[in-house]
């Protein structure tokens, strides 16, 4: 192994999404008005460091997203006049679906109620909360993923980045290129949901919140329909079909401008069903006689697929450690009630930038002083909105008609439900076990119009990567895939990649798993959602992914 | 300050960077009051350096043994060891290539000095040499200076510097030759023939007639099947991701959104079935025949002519009535 360079920063943040920039963003201004100040040490917003991944800030990125400005107002007072805030929700509805029926809530439930919040693209989001970092001097790099945490004493101090020009039988390539060891007093985990960093730094220092993290995933697609067929702002939600009613989840669609619609579906990833296909369920969404008039004539121009934490308040990691912090989506901050995030994911980086200052004005990072972090958020509305709905998602594990009741329930007695803490386990125990394997369905095909099938999806995913590096989908025991699986579960990886990487396939009579890595999204559901949890996902050489764009 | 440059030669003649680390070097002699010496290396490499002392520089260092004619890295590092240990440099400067990539950390480290690799520029400051050089694929520069005593080793990005801004000077500069001690036991390495970049096996973009398999190949035992379907119709194989990603076929034959887009005369698409990412890659040949079994593959939807068949009936009567011609 070469020597690796290192570099040492002050701040190290991995991550460019929403909690990371404003972490970035926030603590640059700060440390301009310390040294304003004319108090000591002197800092700089030139030893704050972010990581990104992706090509280009963004471009993994993937939400509805109706927005809750109430971050971004602390964070950009003037935001309003920025363009990624150009379509304010005029009109919000929530649709009760059947098969062939759509069933109008009278009344929208509060916590649907969207007025005086934004429409958006999170791709322009964070294009434009990456310049203004940027702007104020902060070192951001694109196309480089944190690989390793560098551990030290009870925390961490840094990141190794990926490797980069490795071969697919892990010898260097002609461009090879070490990864780079950054050392940082602070290092933020901004991973978003399933962070590969953020998973292992819980498991190893025991971080696990009351409840285990659990996941649903969003399967979107992005659609320029002819003008007319939809309202910019136009929101609305369902419950329902094609889900059923043991199921957790629901659809979007969104009006944004240029006729443009946002549609998707979620689904929490603790179904019974092991054939169950969240992409596919979405592609009959579509069909639905609701949503099939604003999509008619139209035509799909983005598709992509990402989890989303919903475990809220109970699932929260500790977000603490000496040298490190977690922030986002990596540590639950989002409120599955309203289904909404990107305003957590604001407000906890601005507290972790808070923090951050006070640990380098003093010289000291350890576990002690980030503990202020948690205490910021016990302090601020975070901890208010998500305290109010923090046996929401745990009331659904009986199905959805249980899980309204005790919404109400909980809706009236500020978040306490019927049971408080209401416990719940790990998404992945939730699969039945077939009764025998039997044919496996035949796979959706789609009319190529309205519905499509896998190969097509990906490809309006525009995820490209090196296709000559070693695999970043780690399966630790493929036995498992061909023996146990095949028959406890009929291999449900199958299924629930959005992005068709896996793939049992038969050659004379010999089955194997054929992991197809270079259609992966990124999304991390085989990651969540494999029964046996023998899948681990880990960044491919950086710049590799989705490019998504206006999702 | 004493700096030494150590040129490269290319065969007979010189590797052009060469002159791009002495205009570094005359640059960096100029704001620092140093002197100048040129090593030139190998056997019968006078010549070399009777043309490099026609330079603005103080000495030409002339290294030649026998087991110099050919580049290796044992024999370069142990010659240039024992000269920088007779001429004295504060500073070696090296043009930033495969050669030097491969001797010079040897070099530095056999002499227990550090080294500031590919270098895309300098700073005197104070008093002391910063270089610069590139992270994160040039997204930002890091300033390096050295720590601890001279001699210090650095070598520069090829083009960072002018080789055509080498001064020449006013009249030829002596040529001192180093005699080195050099045993062939030292030397580890046999050189073979010297390594070009493999040039691309196969230009399928250039290709008229395209004989292409996907899937519905099944084995890599059929492959040949194809190749020499591709033979007698005057074409070259190509193949769907699924083919190259297996191994099957390398990579340069995949036609695709990652791998190559082309458009041939002919595009004779067998056993693929037409996923888009697969067609944006063909789409532009002027005749496309697909052949699939499965009557909906998407593949008939961009062909001009389909056959819904068996291609393992359909290749060998292709082949036959092509060998009957």
């Amino acid at each position: 192994m070469p020597e690796r360079e290192k570099l040492d920063a002050d701040v190290l943040i991995v991550g460019a999404g929403p909690a990371g920039l404003a972490c970035a963003l926030h603590l640059a201004r700060l440390i301009r008005r310390h040294n304003e100040s004319g108090a000591k040490p002197e800092l700089s917003a030139e030893n704050i460091y972010v990581l990104e991944k992706a090509r280009e800030l963004g471009a993994h990125e993937l939400s509805g997203a109706v927005m809750d400005p109430r971050g971004i107002a602390e964070l950009v007072p003037d935001f309003a006049q920025a363009p990624p805030f150009d379509t304010p929700v005029i009109d919000d509805a929530v649709f009760f679906l059947k098969p062939e029926r759509a069933y109008k809530l009278p009344i929208t439930p509060p916590p649907l109620r969207n007025h005086g919040n934004y429409v958006i693209s999170i791709n322009k989001l964070v294009k434009w909360l990456g310049g203004l970092v940027e702007q104020a001097g902060v070192n951001v790099f694109t196309e480089f993923a944190g690989a390793q945490l560098i551990y030290e004493g009870d925390g961490i101090a840094g990141v190794i980045t990926g490797d980069k020009g490795v071969d697919r039988s892990g010898k260097p390539k002609a461009n090879f290129t070490p990864g780079y060891e950054l050392r940082a007093k602070v290092t933020v985990l901004a991973e978003g949901p399933r962070g590969s960093l953020t998973k292992e730094l819980v498991a190893r220092k025991k971080l696990d919140g009351l409840n285990p993290q659990v996941y649903s995933i969003g399967v979107k697609e992005l659609w320029e329909v002819p003008a007319g067929q939809v309202v910019p702002g136009f929101v609305a939600h369902t419950l329902g079909w094609p889900l059923d009613s043991s199921m957790y989840g629901g659809g979007w669609i969104y009006g944004l401008r240029e006729n443009r619609v946002s549609l998707g579906l979620v689904t929490g990833l603790e179904y019974h069903n092991p054939r169950f296909d969240p992409r596919e369920a979405f592609q009959e969404f579509k069909t639905h006689p609701l949503v099939r008039p604003i999509l008619e004539g139209g035509h799909i121009i983005g598709y992509g697929a990402k989890t989303v934490p919903v475990g809220g308040w109970y699932s929260m990691p500790r977000t603490f450690v000496d040298g490190g912090l977690i922030v986002g989506d990596s540590a639950s901050f989002l409120n599955s009630q309203r289904l909404k995030g990107i305003h957590l994911a604001i407000k906890t980086g601005m507290l972790a930038a808070e923090t951050i200052l006070e640990a380098l004005r003093a010289g000291d990072a350890s576990a002690r002083t980030l503990a202020a972090f948690p205490r910021k958020v016990e302090q601020s509305w975070v901890a208010k909105e998500l305290r109010g709905v923090r046996n929401f998602h745990q009331g659904f594990q009986h199905g959805l008609w249980r899980g309204l009741a005790h919404a109400a329930i909980q809706y009236v007695t500020g978040g306490r439900g019927l049971i408080d803490p209401m416990r719940m386990p790990a998404g992945y125990t939730e699969y039945h076990k077939l009764d025998g394997a039997g044919p496996a369905p035949p796979r959706m095909r789609g009319d190529g119009v309205l519905t499509f099938d896998r190969l097509t999806d990906i490809f309006y995913s525009g995820t490209r990567h090196t296709e000559d590096q070693p695999g970043h989908l780690l399966v630790a025991d493929t036995n498992i895939c061909v023996g146990r699986c095949v028959t406890e579960f009929g291999n449900p990886c199958q299924y629930f990649c959005p992005a068709a990487v896996y793939e049992m396939i038969e050659e004379k009579g010999v089955r194997r798993l054929k992991i197809n890595a270079s259609n992966c999204v990124h999304c991390k559901t085989c990651d969540v959602a494999d029964p046996y949890q023998i899948i681990t996902w880990v960044p491919p050489e950086g710049g590799g992914g989705p490019t998504y764009e206006g999702m | 300050m004493n700096i030494l440059v150590i040129t490269e030669r290319r065969d007979a003649g010189w590797n052009p960077v060469s002159f791009e680390a002495l205009a570094a070097a005359q640059q960096i002699a100029a704001q620092t009051q140093s002197s100048i010496a040129a090593v030139v290396i190998g056997k019968g490499v006078r010549a070399l350096a009777e043309e490099l002392a026609a330079y603005q520089l103080a000495q030409v260092v002339l290294v030649e043994h026998d087991l110099l004619d050919h580049y290796t890295p044992d024999g370069f590092t142990v010659a240039l060891a024992q000269a920088i240990t007779q001429a004295k440099p504060d500073l070696i400067l090296m043009p930033h290539t495969y050669q030097v990539r491969d001797f010079a950390p040897k070099l530095a480290a056999s002499l227990g000095k550090g080294m500031i690799g590919d270098c895309i520029g300098y700073r005197y400051e104070n008093g002391r040499l910063i270089f610069v050089r590139q992270m994160f694929q040039g997204k930002t520069a890091a300033d390096v200076t050295f720590s601890g005593a001279s001699p210090w080793f650095a070598s520069l990005q090829a083009g960072a510097f002018r080789g055509d801004q080498a001064a020449r000077g006013a009249s030829p500069v002596a040529i001192t030759p180093v005699t080195v001690d050099l045993r062939p036991e030292q030397i580890r390495t046999v050189p073979l023939e010297l390594f070009r970049e493999a040039k691309q096996a196969v230009d399928l973009t250039q290709a008229p007639i395209l004989v292409a398999i996907g899937r519905g190949i099944k084995a890599p035992e059929n492959i040949p099947l194809a190749q020499k379907l591709a033979q007698l119709m005057g074409g070259e194989l190509a193949a769907s991701r699924p083919i190259c990603d297996e191994g099957w076929l390398p990579m340069d034959r995949q036609i695709g959104s990652s791998g190559q887009t082309v458009s041939p005369k002919l595009y004779l698409a067998l056993g693929i079935s037409g996923a888009i990412q697969h067609v944006v890659g063909m789409k532009g040949s002027r005749t496309i025949v697909a052949i699939n079994k499965d009557e909906n593959a998407p593949i008939f939807e961009v062909a001009d002519y389909g056959i819904v068949g068996d291609i393992f009936e359909l290749i060998p009567a292709l082949t036959e009535a092509l060998e009957k011609k």
